[in-house]
């Protein structure tokens, strides 16, 4: 139980997956204009990242390590990753209507994000036990979706105010982003 | 052994099980069929007006996921056609005997007063009483033709209405987007004009890129390099978002007026009281026996 608690804490925010470790860039900027779009997406990566570092753990324990193919890693995990989070959006569809209303859009965008092939790989290189996996998934998640609230909770205050011209678009993302980097940068001395 | 056989081996059983995984998938986990209705029952333009040959959308809508063909709908269109289509993941077919949209129109002159096209029309779109003149509604009528037989007189006809605006094409471009991102910089409401301008025919995406917040500047046209007509594609967007929106307020309020008169209907058989009749209060004298 403790090392799961910190696993979490480590995933959410000592090793941030998009502060610290810089993955899933895009839709962090690309999603986070309102905060609804950014908990629909946040939503949808915690289901897709936790379900893919668990099937590729299986992938890689059974067939990959056994059959000395951990070079196949990357393209296996993609496959895998894939046809799986396709096929639980039409086992979704069929039997949770209200679910698939919620996190209809944003699943197939993040099927092959970065972040999620990047969690796998990472994962399976830290050499996790199954449970541990997927609560090292699950919380890779929650620290990316946390993270795009607050980034879209920003955004939103700062697109109404009048910004300096050098400043606006990207350029006050960026800048906004890198303050919110900092700020996780000084987890790192609580690492365990 | 060759030393890249079981790499070769692994994938492809990997990615022939994934496939099968999907196949089986798509086929098994049909939404549900009351689901599904809904879903069909939703994209129908609810005018209630049996051309397709069932008593209204809802019939339809369950035949059609019972296998019906996709394109018997006239007063849906082709579009009603293409999100049906892609709804249920079959071939899109040209849409058969198109109609003009027309709505019913009474000849005031000749109607008699009989009534008779009240309960006919599905919506309650006709209103009068009896041995008074009556008229349409022409908001609230879909077109449907079902007030014409029952009509002693002959004094219903359909007239053309004028047919609301085709939805704009988007403007044509000699160069695509090069994904430079300066549209981004020049926007002065920090939208992301390359990701709209990439999503335009999305409504949903569009809607989550914020295209309403689009002030039509046309900043975006001036910086970008492709010279692409960015301000005037969002502006056929925006078009294109509104109708699509009237369209579903008309076709929400032909739905409700449906359902109130089904509703009427129903309440009118079981609310109407059962009132003894003469016989039946012979009948009661005679059991009490002896005159009152």
């Amino acid at each position: 139980m403790p090392d799961v608690v910190v696993i979490l804490l480590t995933t959410i925010f000592v090793n941030n997956f998009v502060m610290v470790q810089f993955l899933g860039l895009c839709p962090f900027m690309g999603a986070s204009q309102r905060i609804d779009a950014a908990l629909g997406m946040g939503a949808a990566t915690t289901f897709v990242l936790t379900l893919a570092c668990g099937i590729s753990y299986l992938l890689d324990t059974w067939l990959l390590v056994p059959f000395q193919l951990e070079y196949l890693r990357i393209i296996a995990f993609i496959v895998v990753i894939a046809s799986l989070v396709q096929f639980s959006q039409i086992v979704m569809r069929a039997t949770q209507p209200l679910l698939h209303e919620v996190l209809g859009i944003f699943v197939p965008l993040i099927t092959t994000n970065c972040a999620v092939l990047g969690v796998a790989l990472l994962n399976s290189a830290a050499g996790n036990s199954f449970a541990h996996s997927i609560v090292y998934g699950f919380g890779a998640a929650v620290g990316f979706s946390g993270l795009l609230v607050v980034f879209a909770a920003v955004n939103e205050r700062l697109a109404d105010d009048r910004l300096p011209a050098p400043f606006r678009g990207s350029a006050i993302k960026m800048i906004t982003a890198g303050i919110l980097s900092l700020g996780f940068m000084g987890f790192t001395g609580i690492s365990p | 052994m060759i030393e890249w056989l079981p790499g070769v081996l692994l994938m492809t059983g990997l990615a022939g099980l994934a496939a099968l995984l999907l196949v089986v998938a798509r086929d098994r986990f049909q939404p549900e069929t009351d689901e599904i209705v809904q879903r069909i029952n939703q994209v129908l333009p609810q005018t209630q007006c049996a051309q397709c040959g069932y008593p209204g959308c809802l019939p339809y809508a369950e035949a059609v996921a019972a296998g019906e063909a996709i394109n018997l709908c006239p007063p849906g269109g082709d579009e009603t056609v293409t999100v049906l289509a892609e709804l249920l993941g079959r071939e899109q077919e040209p849409l058969q005997d198109k109609a003009a949209p027309v709505v019913a129109v009474i000849r005031e002159d000749d109607c008699i007063g009989c009534t008779l096209c009240l309960p006919a029309c599905p919506v309650d779109a006709i209103i009068g009483s009896a041995q008074e003149m009556h008229t349409v509604i022409e908001a609230d009528c879909t077109g449907c033709e079902l007030c014409l037989e029952p009509c002693p007189v002959d004094c219903i006809d359909l007239v053309p209405v004028p047919v609301a605006a085709a939805a704009p094409a988007f403007p044509d471009f000699e160069m695509n987007c090069i994904n430079c991102g300066f549209c981004e910089t020049a926007c002065p409401r920090d939208l992301q004009p390359q990701q709209l301008f990439h999503e335009r025919e999305r409504m949903a995406a569009l809607e989550l890129l914020d295209l309403s917040a689009c002030i039509e500047c046309y900043k975006c046209d001036r910086v970008c390099p492709s010279e692409l007509p960015l301000t005037r594609t969002f502006k056929a967007a925006k078009t294109r978002r509104q109708q699509q929106l009237n369209a579903e307020a008309t076709s929400q309020r032909y739905q409700a007026r449906f359902e109130a008169h089904q509703q009427r209907l129903a309440s009118a058989t079981s609310k109407v009281r059962k009132r003894p009749s003469s016989r039946d209060k012979s009948a009661l004298l005679a059991k009490l026996g002896g005159d009152v």
